[in-house]
């Protein structure tokens, strides 16, 4: 008897966790449930990626390991994305391996997770990397538990690929596709401000641009246009499809998003790789080094010049 | 007259203040507890209300760690200058005794919070937010001028916070003298930034010893003080008075100053644990840095600034800041305490108090800015997280005090 029991505790136990599992593999995104009952699920890493300082030491997932964004994923002398050997270093140590669930996760609706995860996916981890829909502020939001804890974890031995090509574009690119000399659209996600050329950058931004104004022939869907503001999350793949659509982006032709310097166009080509399953390669150079490279043709709406007229 | 303690620098540890004020009618008494009520009412209404997610959190706590820390400096008297002058003039060891307590606790309480942010210390990563401020000849230049600035204005930034709530008539003026002396220092921050800080080393201890010989040697060194301290002190020191009834050693007697430190040093944990290290400068310098911007004066870009860690912080747009409401909290609930145990006493402003407040003022703010923060801020808050900046400050804030002093008690005697 006890033993009928317990098999078919167990069984009904397998059968909650089969679901739960496979929509995790197939599914870019993991919701904050999923999240709380897979905690200590071995193959599965969180890690948060957040903007602010001290917000991941003061409280975070439990047993989160942590990612600073501008130092761990950069090189810290040039501007580039961080190396293969440095990348491989950090994973290693986070203990991620090649068959690891790794769910990032950050505040400021997952910004720098999202470019995270564009980082594992040039190196090969695609299929690997999950964003945690809504990040920290869903998280917050349905009071779930936050620990301050840091949990030891056991490295891995996990050995890199070069970083692939296939996701990332560089200025040249952009330029074949500005000079039609390649087919591509290319997807300005900045504020309507910054495309039209009003403003160089949002406030308080140190790293600005010579010349405002946007990418020639670029479309411009601002990043938040695709987010729920209550809580952070994705809107549905239907909405987004449409949303794009509306504004002339239906995956038929090759993607190239931009933004500022890179981070919040990760979270733009996160959905439209990712969810809508386009072909999206993301512009880390952004309008920072665009805007500032001297004879290429630029679009300036609002004719600033310098701050000025 | 001026009250004895905030003008007179009455010897910390020493003659309760409750004496001084025998006789209250009950009247004037009852009418203290009702304001004081109102005030801690509204204190905690206002922390209640903001309490929320994220940034209403940090808001919130920031009451109530401001109101808790002014409650403290205000019952024990916690005024770093008034320690120093009383083992410099007196031999009183209490106060320093005291300060030294604090920086203990409160090393082992940072220590305890580091090894869950940071188990590894030796990473290369500083622990976030904590104060670790560049070592160099600027950050010796900002003690000695915060020490001189001590010394000529009767205390430091937070005791006259404090003193603003019993109604000093020196601490406006000292406080107006530091918001100048800030504009001064931004003024002057990007010739010492380029020229000296930039190359300046950051030294947190940790990363070298690890946190069990950061605290083994940093307790060493507290020990050594203390048996100095203990070995050269006054052998005829009036005794702390006694009191019989809980509820006057809490709100009328003065606290020992080893009960305001360890007071202190619980709060600075907890407040690095939630929002943020102990500090009074971050909003007076972004307030006066905003000010002078506004005039035109200061340089478009202050190079590095902040990027470092210290008790400074960025000009914001918000009305309130975690810092803003912290020293908000901590003048009215001093103020509050300082009624109830009938030391708020205003006095008739005279020149000398606002030359002395003014002019020791605006070396406190010009300290302030480029030493990174103050008394509380760089030497409390710095030592506690394992800095050397904290140290290096506190030494060359000892020698301002010292040296500021004999001058002016030399010129004194030569007029």
């Amino acid at each position: 008897m006890i033993k009928q029991t317990i098999w078919a505790g167990a069984l009904a136990f397998a059968i909650a966790l089969l679901p739960a599992a496979a929509s995790a593999r197939e599914n870019p995104l993991v919701t904050t449930d999923w999240l709380e009952k897979n905690l200590t699920n071995a193959k599965v890493r969180v890690v948060e990626v957040s903007v602010e300082p001290g917000q991941f030491e003061r409280g975070h997932i439990p047993g989160a390991q942590n990612i600073v964004w501008h130092t761990d994923l950069v090189d810290t002398v040039k501007r580039d994305i961080a190396s293969q050997e440095k990348f491989q270093a950090l994973l290693r140590k986070l203990g991620i391996d090649k068959d690891t669930t790794v769910v990032l996760y950050g505040d400021n609706n997952n910004w720098f997770a999202a470019w995270g995860a564009w980082i594992f996916s040039v190196y090969g981890l695609n299929d690997n990397v999950k964003l945690l829909d809504g990040g920290r502020k869903k998280w917050e939001l349905e009071k779930r538990a936050f620990d301050n804890r840091v949990d030891a974890v056991k490295p891995s031995s996990i050995t890199l690929t070069a970083a692939g090509t296939k996701l990332r574009a560089r200025l040249g690119d952009v330029l074949d596709v500005v000079n039609k000399k390649s087919n591509a659209t290319i997807v300005d996600i900045r504020s309507p401000e910054e495309f039209s050329g009003k403003i160089f950058a949002p406030p308080g931004s140190q790293e600005l641009s010579v010349r405002a104004g946007h990418v020639p022939g670029a479309l411009n869907v601002a990043w938040g246009r695709a987010v729920n503001p209550a809580d952070g999350t994705f809107k549905s793949a239907d909405e987004l499809k449409k949303l794009y659509a509306d504004a002339g982006i239906d995956g038929s032709k090759p993607l190239i998003v931009y933004c500022r310097i890179g981070e919040r166009s990760s979270h733009t080509w996160f959905l439209l790789s990712k969810i809508l399953g386009y072909d999206v390669r993301n512009y880390d150079g952004s309008w920072t080094e665009y805007g500032n490279s001297v004879g290429v043709p630029v679009t300036n709406l609002a004719g600033t010049v310098w701050g000025g007229k | 007259m001026t009250h004895p303690t905030a003008e007179t620098g009455a010897r910390p540890g020493s003659a309760p203040q409750s004496t001084a004020v025998p006789t209250r009618s009950s009247g004037h008494q009852g009418f203290a507890v009702a304001i004081a009520t109102a005030i801690a009412v509204s204190l905690g209404t206002a922390a209640f209300s903001l309490y929320g997610s994220g940034e209403g959190a940090k808001l919130s706590l920031s009451i109530v760690f401001g109101a808790a820390f002014g409650f403290v400096l205000q019952r024990s008297r916690f005024c770093f200058f008034c320690m120093f002058r009383g083992w410099l003039d007196e031999r009183d060891p209490r106060g320093l005794l005291g300060l030294l307590l604090a920086l203990g606790v409160g090393m082992a309480g940072y220590a305890l919070i580091y090894g869950a942010w940071l188990p590894d210390s030796s990473s290369g990563r500083l622990p976030p937010g904590a104060f670790i401020g560049p070592v160099s000849l600027v950050l010796i230049a900002a003690g000695l001028a915060f020490g001189a600035g001590m010394a000529i204005s009767g205390s430091c930034v937070s005791a006259h916070l404090y003193r603003l709530g019993e109604g000093s008539p020196t601490a406006p003026f000292a406080l107006i003298g530091t918001a100048i002396g800030m504009a001064l220092g931004f003024l002057t921050w990007n010739a010492l930034y380029t020229s000296v800080v930039v190359t300046a080393p950051v030294v947190w201890l940790p990363a070298t010893l690890g946190y069990s010989g950061t605290l083994v040697i940093g307790f060493a060194v507290l020990a050594i003080l203390a048996a100095a301290l203990l070995r050269w002190k006054n052998p005829r020191l009036p005794d702390q008075p006694k009191s019989d009834s809980v509820l006057h050693s809490i709100f009328t007697a003065r606290w020992p100053a080893w009960v305001g430190g360890l007071a202190i040093a619980g709060l600075g944990t907890v407040a690095y644990l939630r929002v943020a290290p102990l500090g009074v400068t971050a909003e007076l310098g972004a307030r006066s840095r905003q000010a002078a911007d506004a005039l035109g004066v200061l340089p478009t870009r202050l190079e590095g600034l902040d990027t470092l860690r210290g008790c400074v912080s960025a000009v914001s747009d918000a009305l309130f800041t975690p810092n803003g409401l912290f020293v908000i909290a901590l003048v009215l609930a001093s103020f509050a305490a300082a009624l109830v145990a009938g030391q708020f006493k205003p006095s008739p402003i005279r020149s000398s108090h606002v030359a002395k407040g003014l002019a020791g003022g605006v070396l406190l703010g010009w300290g302030a800015v480029t030493g990174l923060g103050c008394t509380v801020g760089t030497l409390l808050s710095g030592i506690m997280a394992g800095a050397l900046s904290g140290w290096v400050f506190g030494a060359a804030v000892f020698i301002g005090i010292v040296v500021t002093l004999r001058g002016i008690r030399r010129s004194a005697r030569s007029a």
